[in-house]
């Protein structure tokens, strides 16, 4: 039994610490994901500012999406314990509808009508 | 531009108060004249229309990494520039900034100013939908 190879048994899942599914580590295309795929929240559990691991373990809340010069979209998470920001890359299966919402959102609640840069 | 009148969506009376942060403006470690921009060399004011911690050129959004938690503790001896990267809205319909430091890659978020330029704080926040391949590609998968 020990001949058989570690990657193949190894099924590596997280739960998510918002809404509770449980989520595989690796994407289907392989890449490493560190959010949920269904309500896209993840755990602050990597230090970004000085690498290695962190000691806050909060949960993550995605707020916003930028985009890359190479027009990939980024998730902004902010941490709701310390108020930490972290970017990671979109993966292929989140949840396009909580994106796409994400990503209108600041156009739903404009500061200024909108209207005014029509006349410009 | 004129603010709207009325917030939409739920009361105002209903929002988490804003995290406590020391104002350093009076006891001399926040900048005391005018600061010039690095992006874009504009000379700006230090007294900005809504907000208490104007941290960002009003013309091209570019900030400078000098603190790093508490607006005004010129904590941080990074020092690099830092642009805007991307826009979300608080719960009340608040913009917020998030801006990316080109030197270290560390995100801060601030809230827009009553000065800033409109036509570049709509282009930030509709940047997600003008790569169309990807917008479009999300839409169809709904």
């Amino acid at each position: 039994m020990s001949n058989i190879s570690n990657n193949t048994l190894k099924v590596d899942t997280f739960t998510c610490a918002w809404c509770g599914l449980t989520v595989s580590t690796f994407a289907a295309d392989g890449t490493r994901r560190n959010h949920c795929p269904s309500c896209l929240h993840s755990q602050h559990v990597s230090d970004h500012v000085k690498g290695g691991p962190s000691q806050c373990h909060g949960r993550m809340t995605p707020i916003a999406i930028a985009v890359l010069r190479t027009a990939d979209w980024m998730l902004i998470h902010r941490c709701v314990r310390c108020d930490e920001l972290t970017s990671n890359p979109v993966c292929a299966d989140d949840n396009q509808l909580m994106l796409m919402r994400m990503a209108v959102r600041p156009l739903a609640q404009p500061p200024f009508p909108l209207e005014a840069l029509g006349s410009l | 531009m004129p603010r709207r009148k009325q917030p939409r969506g739920r009361d105002r009376s209903a929002r988490r108060p804003q995290r406590h942060k020391d104002v350093l403006h009076g006891n001399g470690g926040h900048r005391a004249h005018d600061f010039r921009c690095v992006n874009c060399r504009l000379d700006v004011s230090l007294t900005a229309p809504g907000t208490a911690h104007r941290n960002h050129c009003p013309n091209c959004l570019a900030s400078l990494h000098v603190d790093r938690r508490i607006p005004g503790d010129r904590a941080s001896d990074c020092r690099g520039q830092m642009v805007a990267l991307a826009m979300f809205t608080r719960p009340d319909g608040e913009w917020m900034i998030v801006h990316q430091c080109l030197t270290c890659g560390e995100l801060s978020a601030n809230r827009i100013a009553g000065d800033d330029n409109a036509l570049v704080l709509v282009r930030l926040a509709l940047k997600p939908l003008q790569d169309t391949t990807m917008a479009s590609r999300t839409l169809l998968t709904l």
